[in-house]
């Protein structure tokens, strides 16, 4: 394998490092807000591999900008990405808040305390 | 231009309860009846252009809604399908929007009396219409991406709601795990869109279906997406956040959380049948699918049996019940390429699609009677209920015709779409069908347990107060629906779910 | 005053409010043209109110306003959407009639890109800049208040588990 294609392989195997760090961070980790920054870890990572999906070697972003427009990437990925952007504010702040009354509620957020639904 | 109504109805029934959403807040600050009326419109509003759209398909066949194009139905579909969003009005879709404005509507009008104490009630009419547009938007969109937006405006309205009462703990605790699930659950589905996108280049359904040649990728994309809508269905494996989110959710709108899995369900089966599952061999994924259905039957009911708490023992229930549609149709898939799926395959079909309207129908008056329960007495557990039949003769009923009806007693209407099940499923495998009639037998045990406990016996004066009238009302809707589908289930069937079954099973438009 | 921070912060603080609060205003009109929109552009907007909040801890009395701000954006960006509905929803239909927003294109290719030319993606950009700089100064005034960094306006006390 050469350098250049190890190079282009780059956002992948970055994008798979961070969905195994988020996963993992999600599943093994105790604290709540733990497992929001490990969400947030694997959001990063699927929204660049969303963007890296989009790079074709040599063309242009798809702004206005004075390239011809056959040498302009398709931009749907890039629309996708800043939805999931928005969606990922708004389920990230939606689960920061349910910690915050957790921690009012149970006086704790390790989810070993937090567990009264169980009983 | 002439402007039809009809054709512009899926955008409607995306449209009304999205404005209608964000208007409550807003007519909040003038007067609070206000308020509720115009909550009340909406949701009658969005119910009125399902109809319209329902009369469309079923007379004129099915369509689809291109949006922001010059017109609705455009007349060269390939040139607009990369860019466009567009939804898909067919059978299918027809079928899922009835089952949830059903629910919808029942549930909305039981908030105004059950919820009336609450504070800060403008945020509840708006995540409850806000969950509604997204499950609408769910099962009637046409592209993968859509797909995911729907799926997350979902989830984060529906965990609002879970949470709505935050001065209970165990509350916010449900909500968070639901969050958490739906959050890394949508991750996964946003992945294999990317995987999808990165080999074809397009997202939308129709175009996907042609596209897709089954390599390793689809694959990995197609078990991602089953095992995401499987988990947001509350099947088996993954029904842990179930019980705790029915449960803990605020009682009028557990039936409606649980339309939001039935929802996933019925986007689970248009990507096994539509888009991925025909031509990754359907007879993997149909055995996949009986499995998962088959562990949701068994784990549900024997969970329900060691239940005390009202609320959780249907929420198992439920479970078990999502079990029967996803075995009824995972039969029907791994049948679809050989000569049985004419022989059973089909039957098992309509089984499985007229168990789901039945289910979303009797399970919500299921929930909404025993919410009335818990809301007139503050007493969840069965062990210190009793001798309600007394004090809430309207409710007894309810509960009873509910009950009945998920046990698949005949004549109700829980028992046309079971025996349909039971003759088609004997068929493929008879283990199948002794299994799923044992788990009807169990749960008949559990609703008469449930029943005996809160409602027979002497009176024991625990109802503090009355069920107000718009309670009743709602819980009447539903039993005058399930009583119609009881009286004529042929009608049903042959108007409703047999052209759902064509389309899913069919082409798309 | 325990919640406020030095004098030089203050200061610097109401220097800086007004190019953010500029510069959200530049991204969400240049939406349609350049990297930006209504969300990244509210987003900047709502940046101003973390920095009046680390400053000063307080942040007035706007809870029902910011709140009705968010309604009324969202309910005229759906609006707009609607009238579309003419041809089908989301239909741009003042998109090359002129004046203001519907400009026209010279000719497809290349052209510095005209302001004008956005038709209703320049007004739904600008409902949802004003949907999401309310928002988010919502989420962060809510957030900051709750979790002790602000001046509270009522006592929080640990409340009592309600168990049914």
């Amino acid at each position: 394998m050469s350098w250049e294609s190890l190079l282009l392989m780059m956002p992948y195997i970055t994008v798979v490092l961070l969905m195994v760090i988020g996963l993992f961070t999600v599943l093994f980790k105790k604290n709540l807000i733990k497992i929001i920054m490990g969400i947030t870890i694997m959001q990063n990572g699927a929204n660049l591999f969303l963007v890296s999906l989009a790079y074709r070697s040599g063309e242009y972003a798809p702004i206005f900008t004075s390239a011809e427009s056959t040498d302009m990437v398709m931009p749907t990925p890039h629309a996708l990405t800043l939805t999931s952007i928005v969606i990922g504010l708004a389920t990230t702040a939606l689960m920061l808040s349910f910690t915050i009354m957790i921690k009012r509620h149970y006086g704790s957020i390790n989810t070993e305390d937090v567990r009264r639904c169980k009983e | 231009m002439n402007f039809d109504i009809f054709v512009h109805s899926p955008a409607f029934i995306l449209g009304i309860p999205l404005l209608f959403a964000f208007l409550t807040p807003l007519v909040n600050r003038l007067s609070e009846q206000l308020r509720n009326v115009v909550f009340g419109i909406g949701l009658v509003l969005t119910a009125f252009f399902v109809g319209l759209m329902s009369y469309q398909v079923l007379t004129e066949g099915s369509w689809l809604y291109v949006f922001g194009a010059n017109q609705p139905e455009p007349q060269n579909l390939l040139s607009y399908f990369y860019f466009r969003i567009t939804f898909v009005a067919d059978s299918f879709a027809v079928l899922a929007t009835i089952t949830i404005s059903i629910t919808a509507v029942a549930a909305g009008i039981y908030s105004y009396g059950f919820m009336k104490d609450e504070t800060g009630l403008n945020k509840f009419y708006t995540l409850f219409l806000l969950t509604l547009a997204g499950v609408n938007g769910m099962v009637l969109t046409g592209d993968l991406f859509n797909l995911f937006v729907w799926f997350e405006v979902t989830s984060v309205a529906s965990c609002a709601l879970v949470a709505f009462r935050n001065y209970r703990g165990r509350s916010v605790e449900a909500a968070l795990k639901y969050m958490v699930l739906s959050t890394v659950g949508g991750l996964l589905v946003l992945f294999s869109i990317g995987l999808m996108y990165g080999q074809y280049g397009v997202l939308n359904y129709a175009l996907l279906t042609q596209s897709i040649s089954g390599t390793f990728i689809d694959k990995l994309a197609l078990g991602l997406l089953v095992v995401i809508f499987a988990m947001k269905a509350s099947s088996a494996p993954m029904h842990m956040w179930a019980p705790d989110a029915y449960s803990e959710a605020p009682g009028s709108v557990t039936p409606f959380i649980a339309i939001t899995s039935l929802g996933s369900l019925f986007v689970l089966f248009r990507l096994l049948f539509g888009v991925i599952g025909v031509n990754v061999d359907p007879s993997v994924s149909g055995t996949l699918l009986i499995i998962l259905g088959v562990l949701s039957m068994i784990v549900g009911v024997t969970m329900a049996l060691v239940q005390t708490d009202l609320k959780r023992l249907i929420a198992y229930l439920s479970v078990s019940q999502v079990g029967y549609m996803m075995m009824a149709v995972g039969v029907g898939l791994a049948t679809l390429n050989s000569a049985d799926y004419q022989n059973f395959g089909t039957l098992a079909m309509k089984g499985g699609l007229f168990h789901m309207i039945n289910d979303g129908v009797y399970k919500a008056l299921l929930f909404l009677s025993a919410v009335a329960v818990v809301h007139v007495t503050d007493i969840r557990s069965l062990n210190k209920l009793g001798g309600l039949a007394h004090d809430m003769p309207y409710t007894t009923v309810f509960f009873l015709i509910g009950a009945l009806s998920i046990a698949g007693i005949p004549p109700l209407s829980g028992f046309s779409s079971k025996l349909l099940i039971y003759q088609s499923v004997y068929l493929y495998s008879p283990v199948l069908a002794i299994v799923a009639l044992v788990v009807s037998i169990i749960t008949l045990a559990v609703v008469g347990k449930a029943f005996f406990n809160a409602f027979l016996g002497p009176d024991q004066g625990l109802a503090e107060k009355k069920v107000p009238s718009s309670m009743l009302f709602g819980m009447g809707l539903l039993t005058v629906v399930v009583i119609i589908f009881t009286l004529f289930p042929n009608l049903i069937v042959s108007e409703i779910v047999s052209p759902a079954v064509k389309a899913l099973v069919g082409v798309m438009p | 005053m325990k919640y406020e921070m030095s004098r030089v912060v203050r200061t610097v603080t109401d220097i800086l409010v007004v190019p953010i609060i500029i510069f959200g205003i530049y991204l969400i009109i240049h939406g349609h043209l350049t990297p930006g929109g209504g969300f990244q552009g509210g987003a900047v907007i709502a940046s101003s109110t973390a920095l009046l909040v680390i400053a000063y801890g307080s942040f007035g009395k706007h809870k029902k306003d910011l709140s009705s701000l968010e309604s009324l954006g969202l309910t005229l960006f759906i609006l707009l959407a609607l009238i579309g509905m003419g041809s089908t929803m989301f239909y741009n239909y003042i998109s090359g009639t002129g004046g203001l927003f519907g400009g026209t294109l010279p000719s497809l290719g290349i052209n510095p890109g005209y302001i004008n030319t956005g038709g209703t993606i320049t007004l739904m950009n600008l409902m949802v800049g004003l949907e999401v700089s309310a928002a988010l100064s919502l989420i962060i005034w809510m957030m900051s208040k709750r979790s002790g960094m602000m001046e509270p306006e009522e006592t929080i006390s640990p409340s009592e588990e309600v168990e049914k």
